[in-house]
């Protein structure tokens, strides 16, 4: 008998949904397409395709192609496997129109438009190599731990903690020459 | 302590938002290149969060769900009949209501015994005949075969009913008959083990 408070990990959700359970299925999208879709949203900076991303995700983990193997990994790091890899589709095909701040709160939005340096470093941030963008989003925007950041990306934890420092030693660089931009032009 | 080993320390200092410790102070308060970097990666750190607030909102629309549970609704009733099923069960079905309903039809009309060179069975319309080379056994006897359906084997056996069909049917078989005759035309048909009819003629024995 299991506790009330039972969660049934994703494994076991997924094995469910095979077999037909939609409950299963619903469950599993409550759990990871809003982390999914942010993660589009950081990757791509477009709201549309960060929908349409984690909207093909499942629709790829239900269809007769889903190639998710237990015995090779976590599903949510299929999950993200599956994601990254309908960025760098969306990617080839070329920079979008739209801005990331579309798909903000009005309020916060009014913040983050206030706040040019960080737009700007928004901008930079997309415009890193994948490698270094990943744990970028993944640690500092999801704050996931190095261990799952590590599972998610199949690499060491070692990998993810130099790449993060890489990165965030030319995001740092960037902000650096921002600020000073603006101080030059407000001068 | 390094400025390899401080930088390390610094920036997750920077990420979680922490004081750096004496030890990291008393490296910075010596290096101007380590105390650039730390305020440096403070203010990252602020811009991050502020991206991380941002975004916490971002949620897919309830619309989205509700479209693809509606796709996995439809998978699974298209998973549970594969696409390459439904010809083979399309093709399948015809075959069986050719002769079922070819049965069935026979055993709706008026039946009469057959003259046969064959055994025939006591009160019952059909004569059993074995084929011994086929369909030169039954053109002798102005059989037509029916148009679409396998030869007989040679040792096979065929069931003869005799029935009637309109001459329309008879015409676009083959069998020579005015299709605008308005009468029934008695016939014999061979029906072989498979239950589907082989040949068929105007019976003599109305």
């Amino acid at each position: 008998m299991r506790p009330a408070s039972y969660e049934a990990s994703d494994e076991e959700l997924f094995r469910l949904m095979r077999n037909g359970s939609q409950e299963a299925f619903a469950r599993l999208y409550d759990r990871r397409a809003p982390a999914l879709q942010r993660f589009a949203l950081h990757m791509t900076g477009s709201p549309a395709i960060a929908e349409e991303i984690s909207h093909e995700v499942f629709v790829q983990l239900m269809g007769p192609t889903s190639r998710f193997d237990e015995s090779r990994g976590s599903l949510e790091s299929f999950l993200y496997g599956i994601a990254r890899n309908l960025v760098r589709v969306f990617r080839r095909q070329g920079p979008v129109a739209e801005t990331v701040e579309q798909a903000f709160e009005p309020d916060i939005l009014r913040e983050l438009i206030g706040n040019e340096s960080t737009q700007a470093l928004y901008r930079t941030l997309r415009e890193l190599p994948d490698r270094y963008r990943d744990v970028i989003v993944l640690c500092d925007l999801e704050e996931r731990s190095y261990e799952d950041v590590a599972r998610i990306i199949e690499c060491p934890v070692g990998t993810v903690r130099s790449r993060l420092h890489r990165a965030r030693a030319l995001l740092a660089a960037k902000l650096k020459r921002i600020q000073a931009q603006t101080e030059v032009f407000s001068a | 302590m390094s400025c390899r080993e401080t930088t390390a320390e610094l920036v997750e200092c920077a990420r979680g938002q922490g004081s750096p410790n004496r030890e990291l102070r008393a490296h910075m308060a010596a290096c101007s290149a380590c105390r650039e970097r730390w305020e440096a990666e403070r203010q990252l750190s602020a811009h991050l969060n502020l991206m991380r607030a941002c975004s916490s909102a971002v949620a897919p629309a309830d619309g989205n769900k509700a479209a693809l549970m509606r796709e996995f609704a439809t998978y699974q009733r298209t998973k549970k009949k594969p696409l390459w099923a439904w010809p083979l069960a399309a093709a399948a079905a015809v075959v069986f209501a050719m002769a079922i309903g070819h049965e069935t039809g026979v055993m709706q009309h008026r039946h009469r015994p057959v003259n046969s060179t064959s055994a025939h069975f006591a009160g019952a319309d059909t004569v059993l005949y074995e084929v011994s080379s086929y369909p030169g056994e039954f053109a002798g006897d102005s059989f037509v075969q029916v148009p679409y359906t396998p030869p007989v084997a040679t040792g096979e056996m065929i069931r003869m009913i005799h029935t009637e069909m309109v001459p329309e049917a008879l015409a676009s078989m083959g069998v020579d008959v005015d299709p605008s005759w308005t009468e029934n035309v008695p016939v014999d048909v061979a029906v072989g083990e498979d239950g589907l009819p082989h040949a068929i003629r105007i019976s003599d024995s109305n």
